[in-house]
């Protein structure tokens, strides 16, 4: 029987367990993901209640082992090369643990503005492929380091005005199709540069609220199959839009708590599918955004614990639905 | 390594500067055009594999971009061009598989752009209508036909106006094959624009109203029924009657609310509305 309740003892095994398989091969084969794979790890156990179930210290030397010296910037495991998406998961979890003060800012500030193309969109890493989630990685990491006047934000938010499409969403770059992911990154990049007003607020709505399926999960584009990551990139969307009460909450909570895996802990993307960590963690924060009883708050703008967002005063005005009582 | 792990971009780099400081400076231009088109072949075979693996679809864009001028003849645009021209080729074959990947439609777009001889908007304009009649339901072919629309306005190379009573023969037909599918609802509403033209509205307020009197439990008739009816009363209330203005109020609440009771999971959009409506 599909479990009915989040089984949060089960899934913060399932988390701690996962750096112990060192000589399997698929710990090997996704070493290219590790340093986001336990920024989402942290920020599930963050959300679940259970912040220290990584060690504090093991996991602060891991993430300065990933450091890149000659680009200057993090790559995803040691030995890798730099790249924007494990440099900012390396300030994501230093940033949760208050330990900024490790990382070298005008360096990791300059590889970040560096990777800023002449039409304002970012490349990830210095072969160039370029993508709004670059963008959104850039002034996520900008802002977390109190850099973003360093940014030119006009040229960013041009860019993201390009990608803009009838629907009221966006792709990946200029001319691409709307997808749930790239409105996520969007629309928080635009949240944080204080430019919302660049968004089609009635036409996105709709177009995320049809994002539900008959089944309660939601998919990332038209006739599509529901996905649990889509319950965050399109729940984080619709907070920042103040549309929460746009989709039947019930029938989502039931659907993401179905791909829990009752034995073995972790969310998958769909029922019945083989869990991962990355589906775990948007699995877990839908859940808080959805006010599910006994989760902390998370922050959808920047994907991080929102305590650790307050206390940095970086806030922005999104809304979640109101924490059910336990 | 990459055909154990595709995702291993720190060997794809590795890769890339082996052959940039290694390589490539003691080759002739005839030896890189091989060297590269040898490594386009490796990933043509990674991408049957993995067709949505980031990595390889750049390393793909890499070699492409770092051609070398040259080929049979004197024409030193000959390699690229029969390069480029390949890469349509292999999206096709790419769609055969997955018609929605985005990844193959975005990289179709790079090298249409990017390819030394254009393609004119009409054929890849034909492109999309085979795509759209292959199978109505993909967006993905909607969409990339609403780009080509726009870049055809832009460049002028013709009037979308001459292209519009065609356009809404093939949406009607497709609205009367898939009454339920979202994507051709969407191309619909972007086809009618922002509402300015008063005729047009009342014309497509008739189509699905016909429509919806075929398929009575249709949300996305009401829906849409209710966004040309706000255009009405938003864009054209200076030419409305009073009375008529009010019956299209009337005819909006009508339809939000069978809409809440048909789509519940959406209540609280359809009360959203209703309440601007009024207002």
């Amino acid at each position: 029987m599909a479990p009915t309740t989040l089984l949060i003892d089960k899934h913060v095994r399932y988390i701690q367990d996962l750096g112990k398989h060192t000589d399997s091969l698929a710990y090997h084969l996704t070493a290219h993901l590790r340093i986001n794979a336990v920024y989402w790890g942290l920020v599930a156990l963050c959300v679940m209640g259970h912040p220290d179930a990584l060690d504090h210290d093991d996991t602060l030397a891991y993430v300065m082992s990933c450091w890149d010296d000659d680009a200057g910037a993090f790559g995803a495991h040691p030995g890798h090369d730099a790249h924007i998406h494990a440099t900012l998961s390396a300030i994501q979890i230093l940033a949760i643990h208050d330990a900024l003060d490790r990382v070298d800012v005008p360096r990791v500030t300059a590889y970040i503005l560096a990777l800023q193309q002449p039409s304002g969109v970012f490349a990830g890493d210095a072969f160039g492929e370029t993508d709004t989630r670059f963008l959104y990685i850039a002034v996520n990491a900008l802002a977390l380091l109190g850099q973003l006047d360093r940014l030119d934000k006009d040229k960013t938010v041009g860019y993201i005005r390009q990608c803009a499409n009838f629907d009221g969403g966006f792709g990946s770059v200029a001319g691409a199709e709307s997808h749930a992911a790239q409105v996520f990154v969007c629309t928080a990049a635009l949240a944080i540069l204080d430019r919302l007003d660049v968004v089609d607020v009635p036409s996105l709505g709709w177009w995320l609220a049809e994002r539900q399926m008959a089944s309660g999960g939601l998919n990332g584009r038209p006739e599509k199959l529901e996905d649990v990551c889509y319950s965050f990139w399109v729940l984080s969307s619709m907070s920042i839009l103040n549309k929460m009460t746009w989709i039947d909450a019930d029938k989502l909570i039931e659907f993401i708590l179905s791909a829990q895996d009752p034995e073995g802990g972790g969310i998958s993307d769909r029922p019945e599918n083989m869990v991962d960590v990355f589906h775990t963690q948007f699995g877990v924060a839908g859940l808080s955004l959805l006010g599910y009883p006994g989760l902390q708050d998370l922050d959808p703008v920047y994907c991080m614990p929102a305590s650790v967002i307050d206390r940095m005063g970086l806030r922005k005005g999104w809304k979640a639905l109101p924490r059910r009582p336990l | 390594m990459l055909n154990l792990n595709p995702e291993f971009y720190t060997v794809w780099n590795y890769r890339r500067n082996i052959l940039i400081n290694g390589i490539f400076p003691a080759c002739s231009p005839a030896e890189k055009h091989e060297t590269l088109s040898n490594d386009l072949s490796m990933t043509t075979a990674a991408l049957k594999a993995h067709p949505k693996v980031y990595w390889i679809w750049n390393h793909r864009r890499w070699c492409l971009e770092n051609l070398p001028d040259g080929g049979e003849g004197d024409d030193p645009q000959a390699w690229r061009r029969s390069s480029w021209e390949r890469e349509l080729f292999i999206v096709d074959k790419m769609f055969d598989r997955d018609p929605r990947n985005f990844h193959v439609w975005n990289y179709r777009r790079y090298v249409l752009s990017n390819m030394p001889v254009p393609r004119t908007a009409a054929s890849e304009l034909a492109f999309t209508t085979k795509m759209i009649e292959s199978k109505l339901s993909n967006f993905s072919a909607w969409h990339h036909r609403t780009k080509v629309f726009s870049s055809l306005r832009t460049s002028s190379e013709l009037d979308i106006h001459h292209y519009l009573p065609n356009e809404f023969e093939i949406v009607h037909n497709a609205l009367y094959t898939e009454p339920n599918d979202q994507g051709v609802w969407l191309y619909h509403r972007w086809l009618m624009g922002t509402g300015e033209d008063r005729q047009l509205l009342e014309r497509e307020i008739g189509v699905i109203q016909e429509l919806l009197c075929e398929e009575p439990s249709n949300k996305w008739c009401m829906e849409s029924l209710v966004r040309y009816k706000q255009m009405l009363l938003q864009n054209h209330s200076s030419t409305l009657g009073n009375s008529e203005a009010q019956n299209l109020v009337r005819q909006c609440l009508d339809l939000l609310r069978k809409l809440e009771e048909l789509d519940p999971a959406r209540r609280q959009r359809y009360q959203d509305l209703a309440a601007e409506v009024k207002t």
